[in-house]
Order: structure tokens, then C-alpha cells, then sequence
């Protein structure tokens, strides 16, 4: 049983990280334009279909393919952020009912190209690695260790550039950023491009996983809002954190529980979490 | 002037008799079915194969019932597998289009959404649909217009009965793990299955999953502690798919029984099965090549839709698709009525069609039909049994 649960546990991890890399979005989109992009699923959506398409369809090498999706998911974040984000920056309520309404424009779009009927891509790497009595799927294990090192790439690329440094003290006090000769417009557009890229690779990478549909993303953008609000909003590091505790509840919860009520698990988690601290885990407490 | 005049009258009025000598000598048959979407293996091949059969009976002229001859109209509409969208879908037939026949639905969590509207128009119309739920209220009193065009899984004819017979003279499985969707399509699988394995000597254990799910690794790791012989999951191929990969890449089990779906998540798998059993209700490839009604429904198909024969999902045409819209033209040709449903009924229930597939009612209004077992072995190699109930 110890090491079903091990199992279970690195499974969590890995499919946290998908949640992860949603959530990764969420907040630095909240962070800098101040609005809640509810259309990162989608975004994670067009990069899943467009791994897809270029992979089964073109017959592209499935890495051309995945950096062609997240060029393709940054493009649409490029013309969505032109064409509607950039009238509603700092209003959480004006951005909610574009992200929203852009739900559905992106969803409708897909079902017209691709209609509702799932999607398969052909394996790109299948088999998987066995220690012990723990199996893992060798396509769960690359993508972990792609998510990982992009989520990595940015923390310390915020950390340590010029850009990262100008983006959290944007973060932190816009007037001054701009005072001290930041680029805000461009920094707002630059991050709102650079969460829908990041959503577009989560898919690209979790079309090599499972079946497509147009309805996916509705699923990861509640699993991303959550991880975000689990770990505390404007926590970078602890996006990633917050999809991983997430992926492990619901994996773990499963084993021991109904797996029919799977998604529930981390709801419970979250709720009880922040009873004790509102703010998230990581979130600041003032 | 007055000449002119009096011509355009007379070609208006002429035109308008027409058109409602036309409106008469139609009968509109309705659609129901989840066209696309993650169930559309159980409406595509319907949408596909009722088409073909109108085409052809109006190309031929018609059919004639009494003196006159009729032509047939189809109104056919993409529930999507959405039941609050089929009941729109049902109520715009009945109501608007005033369709007197309606195929579909094959899903169980649309017909019982739809029941208590369709139940209003009992003796109006026909509601003809494979859903697995529509068994519980065929021939039952107020349920005349239920009509359910596929077998049961239970009882003397029960196909579900053969291919658990068939497991296990093959396989002699000990512990079966169920897998099904937490809805009525899979509710009720769980309900069919249990009593049946139990009545073999075959210990069971069963889960749900929620709909959407993607990620099964969890649950297949609960039921391989069970170690259980074979895996029986259900329902539609869009879960399957996910299934048996992961069931296969996380080594939890590798041997299939499924009496819904198809062959394809076995075939995309076939490396890493061991053994894959499914209900198949024909074998187009093995029957295209002995029987020369399958062959010319292939051909046709390829005439008409100007694309290759999709024989993976071709075997879902038993249910409310080609043969179906034959039956029903016989039915009213032998009833002599195209309206009195009731007489309809009456004849479609006593008699058998050979078409594509071999096909008769029970007293109650639930179809009998030949089908086939395909046995996939590790590697893609598949065996053929034919059951004939």
C-alpha cells in the first residue's frame, strides 16, 4: 500500500504541475494588469490543438510542434490583450466579463474547426519507467520536467534580469515603476502574452497526455484560480506549489474516497486552508 | 392586362395546391442524437446512416402506402449529448415540424431528461433510440411510443449475457474491476453487470468516475489492488482512450472486456494489451467481405458522403440508422397508415428485417439483432465470433 501511495503521490506532482503552470499565469496576469484571465484554459486549449494539428496532422516533429502552439497560444494572447484586455487593466470586474466572454468565443471557434468529438494524438513517447513497484508513464515524466524547468526559467528570470526586476517593482508600486522609467504599457502587454504562451505549452504538453476536447480548459483554469489562491495570489514560487498540493489531494483523495467526486478533494483542501489563513499559503497575512 | 392578370392567379393558385398536395404525401422523420461531442460514437453514425436510407427510398420514387406515395424528410438535430439541448430539440419535432417518428436518443442521461415532455405525446408519435435507460419503459402502460432499436445486455437474448459467457470460456476470469461514468449511462451498466458476473461466480468491484475526467491513474491504482483478471470500463470511446493507455504505461492492468465502445482504444494500444474483448455489433471488415447487403451499404456510403467508410464506427448503425428507416417504411406499408402510430407500432414489431444487420422487435418494443465479439490480442491480431441470439 506504502508505495501505491508513493505512486500516487508522484503522480499528484506531476499533474500539479499542469495546474501549476496555470496558476503561474493567473498570477503574474493578476499581478501586473490587475484582472483575472478566467481565458487561460482556453489559451491552454488553442496550444493543446495546436500541438495537435501540427503533430498529427502536418506531421511536424512533436518539439517543433510544441514551440509552434505556445507561438501560436502567445499570438491569440497578443490579439486578445490588443483587441480587449488593454480597456479593462485594473478593473477586476470589466477584465472578469471579457475573460468570460472570450470563454466562449475561443470554445465556439474550436468547435467550428474541430467539432466536439475528442481528439488523440499519436503517442509521442510512450511506454513508461518502472523503480520498485512504482510505474510512471515516461510522457508524465518529460512534461513534468519541461513545466519544471519553464517555471524555473521564469522565477529566476524575475529574479535576476532587469525585466523581472522591473516587472515586481511594477507589482508592487506602479506609479514609482513608471517614475523610474519602466515601460508599463509594454510591460503589461509583454506579461499578459507571456501567461497565455505559458497556458498554450501546458497544453501543447498535455495533448502528448490525454484526449482533447473543446471543453478542456474550463477544467484548468478552475484548477489554476485555485492553485493561485491556495498558494496566495502574487505568489510566484507558490503557483507551483499550490498545482502540486492540489494534483497530490485530489490523487491521493481518490485512492482513499469515491473517485467520483476526485474534484471536490482539493476544493475541501482549499476551503480549509483558508480558514486558517485567508491569504493562502504563501500570501502575505496583513 | 387583364390577361396577365388572370395567368399570374392561375399559376399562384396552382402553385400553392401543389406545394400543399406536396405538404401531404411527406412523412418527417426526427433525429435526436449526440452528432459530436464526447458521446457522439453513440449519434454519428446514426446522422450518417438515416440520411443514406432516405436518400435512396426517395430516389426510388417514394414509397406508397394505400394509392398514394410519400416521400420521407428529414429534420436531424445535434443534441451534442446535452439533455437540456435535446428536449428543446424534441419539443421543436413534435411541436413545430409535427414529426410522427423520431430516432435517437442512444443516451441514457438524454432519454430520461426528455421522458416526462415525451411522455405527453404517447400515442402521437414514436421515440426510436438504443439508450440503455429506454429498457426500463419499454412496453410499459403510457410508454407505447418508446421503442428502444438496440438488444439488452440481460435476459435470453441478452448480448451482455453472451459476452460473459464468452469471457469466460476463453479467459475463466476470477475478479472482475468495473469502471464505469458516474451518470445513467454507467449507473445503469452497474446495475445490468453486477447480477450477472455475481450469478457466475465472479467477484466484483466497481467505481465511478467523473465526467471530464482525464487523469485515471488514481483510480486504476485502487482497482489494481483489487487484482482483478480484466478491467471492464465503459462507456463512450472519448474515456476509454485515456483508460487503457494509462492502464497499460502505468502497468495496472492489461486485459479489456467491454460491451460499450469500440475496438480503436485496443488497436491504439495494441502493444501493451494483453487481451481485449469487445461487443462489436459487426465487424465491417470481416462482414464486407461475405455478405453483399454489408458490401453495398459500404459502397453506398461511399457514394454518398464521397469519403472512405469508417469502419470503426461503422458497427453503431444497429441502432436507429440505416435498416431502421427500411423497417419503418415496411411497417407503414404493411399498417396501411402513415399517421395512426399505434398501427405503425403494431406492424414494425411483427415482422423481420434483413438488411445490413438481421433485425426483430421483441413483444415489447426492444430490438433483437445478430452481432459480433472481437477478441484483440496483444500485437493487433483480432478473432471474429459471430453470435447470433
Amino acid at each position: 500500500m506504502t508505495q501505491v501511495i508513493l505512486g500516487q503521490f508522484l503522480n499528484g506532482i506531476i499533474v500539479g504541475t499542469l495546474y501549476g503552470i496555470i496558476a503561474l499565469g493567473v498570477t503574474l496576469t493578476f499581478g501586473i494588469t490587475g484582472i483575472v484571465n478566467f481565458a487561460l484554459g482556453q489559451f491552454m486549449m488553442i496550444g493543446a490543438y495546436a500541438a495537435w494539428h501540427f503533430t498529427d496532422i502536418t506531421h511536424l516533429p512533436y518539439p517543433v510542434s510544441v514551440v509552434l502552439a505556445v507561438l501560436v497560444a502567445g499570438l491569440a494572447g497578443f490579439l486578445s490583450d490588443r483587441a480587449l484586455f488593454q480597456f479593462t487593466r485594473n478593473n477586476l470586474v470589466n477584465g472578469l466579463l471579457v475573460s468570460i466572454g472570450l470563454i466562449s468565443v475561443i470554445e465556439s471557434g474550436a468547435l467550428l474547426l474541430y467539432t466536439a468529438t475528442p481528439k488523440n494524438m499519436d503517442f509521442v513517447l510512450s511506454g513508461s519507467w518502472t523503480v520498485g513497484a512504482i510505474t510512471i508513464s515516461r510522457m508524465k515524466v518529460v512534461t513534468f520536467g519541461v513545466l519544471l524547468a519553464v517555471i524555473g526559467l521564469t522565477w529566476l528570470a524575475l529574479a535576476n534580469t532587469w525585466l523581472g526586476r522591473a516587472t515586481r517593482a511594477y507589482a508592487q508600486n506602479p506609479e514609482a515603476a513608471m517614475l523610474m522609467g519602466v515601460r508599463t504599457e509594454m510591460l503589461q502587454v509583454g506579461v499578459s502574452v507571456y501567461s497565455c504562451a505559458l497556458a498554450g505549452m501546458g497544453g501543447a504538453l498535455y495533448a502528448g497526455l490525454y484526449s482533447l476536447e473543446p471543453s478542456m480548459g474550463a477544467l484548468f483554469i478552475l484548477k489554476g484560480v485555485e492553485a493561485a489562491i491556495l498558494a496566495g495570489v502574487g505568489n510566484l514560487a507558490g503557483a507551483l506549489v499550490g498545482g502540486i498540493i492540489l494534483g497530490v489531494t485530489e490523487s491521493i483523495g481518490s485512492l482513499f474516497l469515491p473517485t467520483a467526486f476526485r474534484d471536490a478533494y482539493g476544493l475541501v483542501f482549499l476551503v480549509a486552508i483558508l480558514l486558517f489563513r485567508p491569504s493562502g499559503l504563501f500570501g502575505s497575512q496583513k | 392586362m387583364r390577361f396577365i392578370a388572370k395567368f399570374a392567379t392561375t399559376a399562384l393558385l396552382g402553385a400553392l395546391l401543389a406545394a400543399g398536395a406536396q405538404a401531404q404525401d411527406v412523412v418527417k422523420i426526427g433525429q435526436i442524437e449526440a452528432q459530436t461531442g464526447p458521446n457522439a460514437i453513440y449519434g454519428w453514425m446514426p446522422s450518417q446512416g438515416v440520411p443514406m436510407a432516405i436518400d435512396e427510398i426517395n430516389k426510388a420514387g417514394g414509397f406508397k402506402v394505400g394509392d398514394k406515395t410519400y416521400k420521407l424528410e428529414l429534420v436531424s438535430l445535434d443534441t451534442r449529448g446535452d439533455p437540456k439541448e435535446a428536449t428543446i430539440q424534441l419539443k421543436r419535432l413534435l411541436e413545430q415540424d409535427n414529426a410522427r417518428f423520431v430516432y435517437g436518443p442512444f443516451l441514457s442521461n438524454v432519454f430520461v431528461t426528455v421522458l416526462p415532455y415525451a411522455k405527453q405525446f404517447n400515442g402521437k408519435f414514436l421515440l426510436m433510440g438504443g439508450a440503455t435507460r429506454m429498457h426500463d419503459f419499454v412496453g410499459t402502460p403510457e410508454h407505447d411510443f418508446v421503442i428502444r432499436t438496440w438488444n439488452w445486455d440481460a435476459g435470453p437474448n441478452g448480448f451482455g449475457e453472451r459476452m460473459v459467457d464468452y469471457l469466460i470460456k476463453t479467459a475463466g476470469p476470477k475478479k472482475i474491476a468495473m469502471l464505469f461514468q458516474n451518470d445513467q449511462g454507467g449507473k445503469v451498466l452497474g446495475e445490468i453487470y453486477e447480477p450477472i458476473f455475481k450469478a457466475r461466480g465472479i467477484e466484483t468491484v466497481t467505481e465511478y468516475f467523473e465526467p471530464g475526467t482525464k487523469d485515471f491513474t488514481p483510480v486504476l491504482a485502487k482497482l489494481a489492488a483489487f487484482k482483478a483478471d480484466y478491467l471492464f470500463p465503459g462507456y463512450a470511446d472519448a474515456p476509454l482512450y485515456d483508460i487503457v493507455r494509462q492502464a497499460t504505461e502505468g502497468n495496472f492492468i492489461r486485459k479489456f472486456f467491454l460491451v460499450r465502445g469500440s475496438l480503436g482504444p485496443g488497436m491504439k494500444n495494441k502493444d501493451g494489451i494483453e487481451d481485449y474483448v469487445v461487443y462489436v455489433p459487426k465487424h465491417f471488415e470481416e462482414a464486407e467481405k461475405t455478405s453483399p447487403k454489408v458490401k453495398q451499404f459500404v459502397e453506398a456510403y461511399k457514394a454518398f458522403y464521397k469519403r472512405d467508410f469508417p469502419y470503426d464506427q461503422a458497427p453503431l448503425c444497429s441502432s436507429s440508422c440505416y435498416d431502421h428507416v427500411h423497417m419503418l417504411v415496411a411497417a407503414m406499408q404493411k399498417a396501411g397508415t402513415v399517421e395512426d402510430v399505434g398501427k405503425v407500432r403494431a406492424a414494425l414489431l411483427s415482422f423481420t428485417h434483413s438488411g445490413v444487420w438481421t433485425i426483430k422487435y421483441d413483444q415489447r418494443g426492444e430490438q433483437i439483432f445478430d452481432f459480433d465479439i472481437a477478441h484483440l490480442k496483444k500485437g493487433g491480431a483480432i478473432q471474429i465470433t459471430r453470435v447470433e441470439p
